[in-house]
């Protein structure tokens, strides 16, 4: 049996119990030792314990309820923000580029680069504010009513739209979205989409992202043309999926320094399967992650829990998985709710419909959505104080906020 | 086996929980053995409570042990008495997809003491016929909030009372002041309310009203969080052992704090072992009313809306809302189903026939699976695209179609027994079924067991339409 | 496909179902009217491979009569590289699903089981000779398997020559099997792991080896291997073993480190062999699952198509509720029905001698790998369906569990003493009360003297810090 040292106890204030070279290796090597039958004698034996180590020192145990004795004063204790680190953090991209950064843009923006999972702020401030791009088309679309009374002077005139979404309602970025390349609609040509970026690019400062038709063969064509047309633009190219030719696309997006948003269909096996793919071509920070958004009310749940087990599993050090997510919001209105005229308890839809898209992108903002692709003015705005408050490092004004209780409403 | 004490949820085994149970296979908890009980509990489909030999005298050192082995990181705590009651917290995990969310956010709608009768039992029908069907579930509002805004023990007494007799539903009584609330209380002494609330001045006089009359009590500390423990700790001590934790709902600059201190809370109890911190959260998003000014109600409620979304996501197990309107509550109501859904059991709707547009005898047929989200996306394609025609939702268990194909729920059987089930053979004429692209596999099987000639579809319900046009011959 | 345009018939995923019934057939090859019909695969030398020959021996399809059935070998030859016999039978499993691609053109069925159909409809149309098949079945073989570097395609209907080659393809199966039956998980230094169905359970890892299937029953360590060298990026991936740490129980150091970085630290060992303690996970797809059954000490198996409930009155979905989602926990374990005819099936707890009840449809299939003297011992539903039934029927056929029934009736009187002696030398006071300590802004200090310190154990740990957990 093991002797620890008698008097070893209490030889200076800082020096604890020592124990024998055998102990310590065998320690460090099962990191855990059981003695039996234990026996020591000690002539004078100190216990410290240290300021805030009694919260983890004590043993547990439920406090009785004292009948007949009741407390009178408080009992103070504190409370541990309960902080904690990750082994990795979220890689930054950016998106847009000012001149000297080799494009034309006024300034550029910067997504990810997170320490903590979504305004965990009691832990490390958010390291990039999220950023909204506004939609934008490149022909007549059917929109819905909430919708189109607020774009119907721009709608077929994407420069012009893309003006009014940056000066009036906001956006940080614009995604001109070029669907008439689609085969069953316009079928344009790449020279066409080339000619409507152009005309995008002059109208306003803010980043891109060129959005496809959703066919894979057309636009990979398009995304090639318009990637040679302006190289060190650094568009957002939404985007690279599965289906297409990953090592082609990949390849003209980082030769001409653009970003790809590397899309998958709610599964995060395929999302790492991608971007393991993309890693061949591209570098980490020129990758943004779309995990699909599906609508409030419409698989809203599984898009939120994918992200946010993306989002904390790339801070855990799964490096597949930690980039900027951004989010297709404007899925929202597929949900029928959003948009068709009800009874009239539920009107009216004017409000009814961007308060879903609202809550759809506020749903993802808070698991970690660094880049938000939206469509309803309203809901932009929403969305841009949020994440401005949420910001802002202010603290709450308590005591103006304490008593709703006589609030006269 | 093992005699290794298991903490997390996740390793709890029903071993762990048999070892407690009577094991003497009485069934009366309507299991055929203890073991299969114990599966039960584990899965939180059962509890405890169920079994009657474990519920006499000399078992409870078994059932305590049980209770400690199954407790939640967040107390579940009950609001109310009978049909109506509502569970509070329960809480066993801090992210859904570690296990599921129990016991979902209750919303309570406020009416105050200075409305008239009429006005408050007009208030409060229209908060009970608040009601909307989605995928099989009812969305309803929960609770009545009763706030006394006037002040005056009496007037609160008589709406407290008005309200008593026009709901069953369980009521919140907020007053900091506690003889208002005492005078409340007196109208309803044996309703269980929550009550609003215990603050570092009047603690003690609200713990007094809270054992008087067994009531559930909200420790309401405004962003001060060593503040909101230390009065648990003290509320505890004192033997008050139902709360609810307030601490503070701040709109617009006071977003960080308020998002701050409910994640902080949910973590310390489920992940940083403060159990004082282990109870369910209020949120408040009615303080969006407050210095109201000119601003336009409609943008009040638009605020208050998206607060209480956000604390939805945020662990709020209780939130208390004053604007009621159906636009501004349905987005809350379907966003508090979608995060309390279960995210293991797949989303599955009602299988059966389902009519798009105006189909005739020689409208097309096609099937789907039963998993919610392939069944919407269908529908929509369908929908929007102003389709006539026949979709028979085939019951895969909540499979979508590749994975129910391969796990074989979507087999060959149940889709001729799903088009004999439908009864379409009395609404077409023709006799062909148009079948996912990605059921392809058993095209031939279908065939074969239904009589009817298979087409096989394009693999994404988008190209429907697409094809319909290019393929589609009654 | 625009890589079939020459192809007389449409060749696509949407003509992977269909029936070709006995009045629309043109042709029929194998199937049950014929005695002798194979498929086979075999990895060959670079320089023995013709890459693109497709070869007739015998009647083409146009000299055959309407109606008629015939004997078909079908022999696909290929070579690689990273080709090697081990991939034998994942290659020859793709011409079933390769063939029934064509229109009009249906396949049943593996090895020496094949059933093959043209229908009258593609032979009109043109398809009336091997040549296109051959093509179609090389062009799938090139793109979606780039490690086969050069095929060669063989189809035989030549009776004489049929009869040569039909002992030596059984031959040729036998061994194969052999060798995959032989292979034990000590042989290989490579496992692979699975995360297919990790979006449902993410912290689930199948890990395969050769005498584990993965729990959906799909893949093999063969077809793992084969998967892994052909999409090193895809969903899986091999597992360095690493060392062996636990011979009975199962346990690698290769596969705890996976186990680890893999579910972010929430899984940290796994035993390949045992239902107990730190069981393999299971994700939601299993085929079947053991659930351990107290009043027995043995296993249940419950398989997912087994309708009704099990002998403890639950079903499978209950009982699978209890483990799926990536979880592990003791006593339950998903699984495919091929791990049960592994030597290691559960063999840390007893294997076969530790399994007390299943379906009967599932026993028949694994009938053959159930020992001898214990098969009969197993009850069905058709034995018992209640836990008192069962007990009864396993006393009756004295299966090996009853001895254990003695045994830990002994240790259960044993323990129990025991807990009462404890009870009564009093209970144990903790040193300090958190309701009794102040809490001091410079902390405090206990100071004991002249005492004798005495403890039954005294546990010393390593404690982590705070970042290292989770």
């Amino acid at each position: 049996m093991t002797q620890l040292p008698q008097d070893g106890a209490k030889k200076k204030e800082d020096e604890g119990l020592k124990l024998s070279s055998d102990l310590l290796e065998a320690l460090a090597k099962f990191q855990q030792i059981e003695l039996e039958d234990f026996q020591m004698d000690v002539k004078e034996l100190e216990i410290i314990f240290e300021p805030g180590m009694a919260g983890q020192i004590m043993p547990k145990i439920k406090l009785p309820g004292i009948a007949g004795r009741k407390t009178t004063a408080m009992l103070q204790t504190a409370f541990v923000p309960p902080v904690e680190t990750y082994a990795n953090k979220i890689t930054e991209v950016r998106l847009g580029a000012t001149r000297s950064e080799g494009g034309t843009r006024g300034k550029s923006v910067v997504v990810g680069g997170e320490t903590s999972p979504a305004f965990y702020n009691f832990e490390r401030p958010t390291t990039h504010k999220p950023v909204i791009t506004l939609d934008v088309f490149d022909m007549e679309v059917p929109l819905s009513k909430a919708v189109k009374m607020h774009v119907k002077d721009v709608v077929g005139d994407p420069a012009a739209w893309a003006k009014l979404a940056v000066n009036k309602f906001g956006a940080d970025m614009v995604t001109i979205h070029l669907i008439s390349i689609d085969p069953l609609l316009k079928d344009a040509t790449p020279k066409d989409a080339v000619k409507t970026v152009e005309k995008v690019l002059q109208a306003v400062d803010v980043p891109l992202v060129i959005g496809g038709c959703g066919d894979p063969v057309k636009d990979a064509d398009v995304f090639e043309a318009i990637c040679e047309a302006f190289p060190g633009e650094r568009f957002l190219i939404s985007s690279i999926t599965r289906d297409m030719d990953v090592e082609r696309c990949a390849k003209y997006v980082k030769k001409n320094g653009h970003a790809a948003l590397s899309f998958t269909p709610m599964d995060l096996n395929l999302a790492k399967e991608l971007n393991r793919r993309l890693y061949d071509f591209l570098g980490r920070e020129d990758i943004v992650m779309d995990l699909t958004t599906a609508a409030l009310g419409y698989g809203l749940d599984y898009a939120f829990t994918n992200m946010e087990r993306a989002r904390l599993n790339g801070l855990l050090g799964d490096m597949e998985l930690a980039h900027p997510m951004s989010s297709g919001t404007t899925n929202a209105w597929a949900a029928r709710e959003a948009w068709l005229k009800m009874s009239a308890e539920w009107e009216p839809r004017e409000l009814r419909g961007p308060l879903w898209e609202v809550t759809t992108a506020l749903t993802l903002l808070l698991a970690g959505v660094d880049l938000f692709m939206m469509m309803h003015p309203a809901a932009v705005k929403t969305l841009k104080d949020v994440t401005n408050y949420l910001t802002s490092g202010k603290k709450a004004d308590a005591s103006k906020f304490a008593d709703w209780v006589t609030v006269k409403a | 086996m093992t005699e290794k004490k298991k903490t997390g949820l996740k390793e709890l085994s029903p071993i762990d929980v048999y070892n407690s149970l009577p094991k003497i296979n009485c069934k009366e908890c309507g299991e055929a053995t203890c073991m299969a009980f114990a599966m039960k509990i584990v899965n939180r489909e059962a509890n405890i409570d169920q079994c009657p030999p474990l519920l006499k005298k000399e078992n409870a050192k078994a059932y305590n042990r049980l209770k400690e082995l199954l407790k939640p990181a967040v107390k579940e705590v009950t609001v109310g008495v009978g049909d109506t009651a509502k569970k509070l917290g329960g809480k066993l995990v801090m992210y859904r997809h570690e296990f599921t969310y129990v016991n979902p956010t209750a919303i309570a709608i406020d009416v105050t003491d200075e409305m008239a009768p009429q006005e408050v039992e007009n208030r409060i029908k229209c908060i009970e016929n608040y009601s909307f069907e989605y995928i099989g579930y009812t969305l309803k509002l929960d609770m009545i909030a009763v706030r006394s805004t006037s002040g005056d023990a009496e007037k609160f007494k008589a709406t407290v009372k008005k309200v008593a007799e026009t709901t069953k539903l369980p009521l919140v009584l907020c007053s900091l002041n506690s003889t208002v609330l005492e005078a409340g209380l007196m109208a309803v002494p044996k309703a269980r309310p929550l009550l609003y609330a215990a603050t570092k001045e009047n603690w003690k006089d609200m713990a007094e009203l809270a054992l008087m009359y067994s009531c559930p009590l909200v420790v309401s500390s405004p962003n001060d969080m060593s503040m909101l423990v230390s009065m648990v700790k003290t509320l505890l001590a004192y033997g008050v052992s139902d709360l609810v934790l307030d601490p503070g709902t701040f709109p617009n600059e006071g977003l960080p704090d308020t998002i701050n201190n409910f994640t902080m809370l949910r973590r310390a109890a489920t992940r940083g072992g403060q159990e004082l911190a282990g109870f369910p959260l209020m949120g408040v998003p009615m303080v969006t009313w407050i210095g109201k000014g000119e601003t336009a109600e409609d943008l009040i409620k638009w605020r208050e809306a998206y607060l209480a979304a956000m604390l939805v996501v945020r662990y709020a197990d209780i939130l208390v809302m004053h604007g009621n309107d159906g636009w501004s509550l349905l987005p809350i109501t379907v966003l508090r189903q979608n995060i309390y859904t279960d995210p293991r059991k797949p989303q599955a709707v009602a299988a059966g026939l389902k009519v798009f547009g105006n189909p005739d005898e020689n409208s097309p047929v096609m099937f789907t699976s039963n998993f919610a989200m392939t069944y919407y996306t269908v529908a929509s394609d369908l929908e929007s695209n102003k389709l006539n025609a026949y979709l028979i939702v085939v019951e895969t268990e909540g499979s979508a179609i590749d994975s129910g194909v391969a796990g074989r729920k979507l087999t060959a059987e149940r889709v001729a027994d799903a088009i004999k089930a439908s009864g379409i053979e009395n609404k077409v004429k023709h006799r062909k079924i148009i079948i996912p692209g990605k059921a392809s596999r058993i095209s031939g099987e279908i065939e074969e067991l239904s009589g009817w000639k298979v087409q096989v579809g394009p693999r994404d319900s988008s190209e429907i339409p697409k094809y319909l046009i290019e393929k589609w011959q009654p | 496909m625009s890589m079939f345009k020459d192809i007389p018939v449409d060749v696509g995923v949407i003509y992977e179902g269909e029936r070709i019934r006995r009045n629309d057939m043109q042709v029929e090859f194998g199937g049950p009217s014929v005695k002798q019909k194979f498929e086979l695969a075999k990895v060959k030398p670079m320089d023995e491979i013709e890459d693109g020959k497709i070869t007739i021996i015998g009647p083409d399809i146009k000299d055959m009569k309407e109606g008629g059935a015939y004997p078909l070998g079908i022999l696909v030859e290929a070579a690689g590289a990273t080709l090697d016999q081990g991939l034998e039978g994942v290659i020859e499993r793709r011409i079933h699903g390769y063939l029934n691609y064509i229109e009009g053109f249906m396949h049943l069925n593996q090895r020496y089981d094949i059933w093959i159909r043209l229908g009258k409809k593609s032979f009109q149309k043109g398809l009336n000779s091997f040549e296109p098949i051959g093509k179609v079945l090389y062009r799938l073989f090139k793109s979606e398997l780039p490690i086969i570097e050069k095929v060669q395609i063989t189809f035989i209907t030549d009776p004489a020559k049929l009869s040569e080659l039909y002992p030596e393809a059984m031959q040729d199966y036998e061994s194969r099997d052999a060798k995959a039956r032989g292979l034990k998980d000590e042989d290989v230094d490579k496992f692979y792991g699975c995360t297919l169905c990790q979006s449902f359970a993410p912290t689930h890892v199948c890990v395969i080896t050769p005498q584990r299937y993965s729990n959906c029953g799909a893949i093999s360590w063969f077809d793992g291997k084969a998967s892994a060298n052909i999409d090193p990026k895809g969903p899986v991936f091999a597992i360095d073993r690493g060392q062996l740490i636990n011979a009975e129980k199962g346990e690698f150091s290769g596969v705890n480190e996976m186990a680890k970085k893999r579910t972010m630290g929430e899984v940290n060992q796994v035993w390949l062999y045992t239902a107990f303690d730190h069981p393999h996970t299971s994700c939601g797809c299993f085929e079947a699952v053991a659930f351990y059954i107290p009043e027995a000490d043995g296993f249940g198996v419950v398989n997912r198509s087994f309708k009704g409930v099990t002998v403890n009155g639950l079903p499978f979905s209950t009982i699978a509720d209890s483990t799926a989602g990536g979880r592990q926990v003791d006593g339950f374990h998903g699984m495919s029905i091929e791990y049960m005819r592994s030597k290691k099936f559960l063999s840390a707890d007893g294997g076969w001698n530790r399994i007390v009840w299943l379906p009967k449809e599932v026993k028949e299939r694994v009938k053959d790998f159930i020992p001898q003297d214990v098969v009969d011992k197993i009850a069905t539903e058709e034995n018992a369906t209640s836990v008192d039934a069962l007990k009864a029927f396993l006393k009756d056929k004295n299966h090996p569990v009853v001895a254990r029934w003695a045994a830990e009736e002994a240790l259960a009187a044993q323990a129990e003493a025991l807990e009462v002696k404890e009870e009564a030398a009093g209970t144990m006071m903790p040193v300090a009360t958190a309701a009794s300590l102040p809490i001091m802004a410079g902390g405090f200090k206990i100071i004991l003297k002249d005492a004798k310190i005495y403890a039954k154990t005294v546990i010393i740990q390593v404690v982590k810090n705070e970042s290292e957990k989770r």
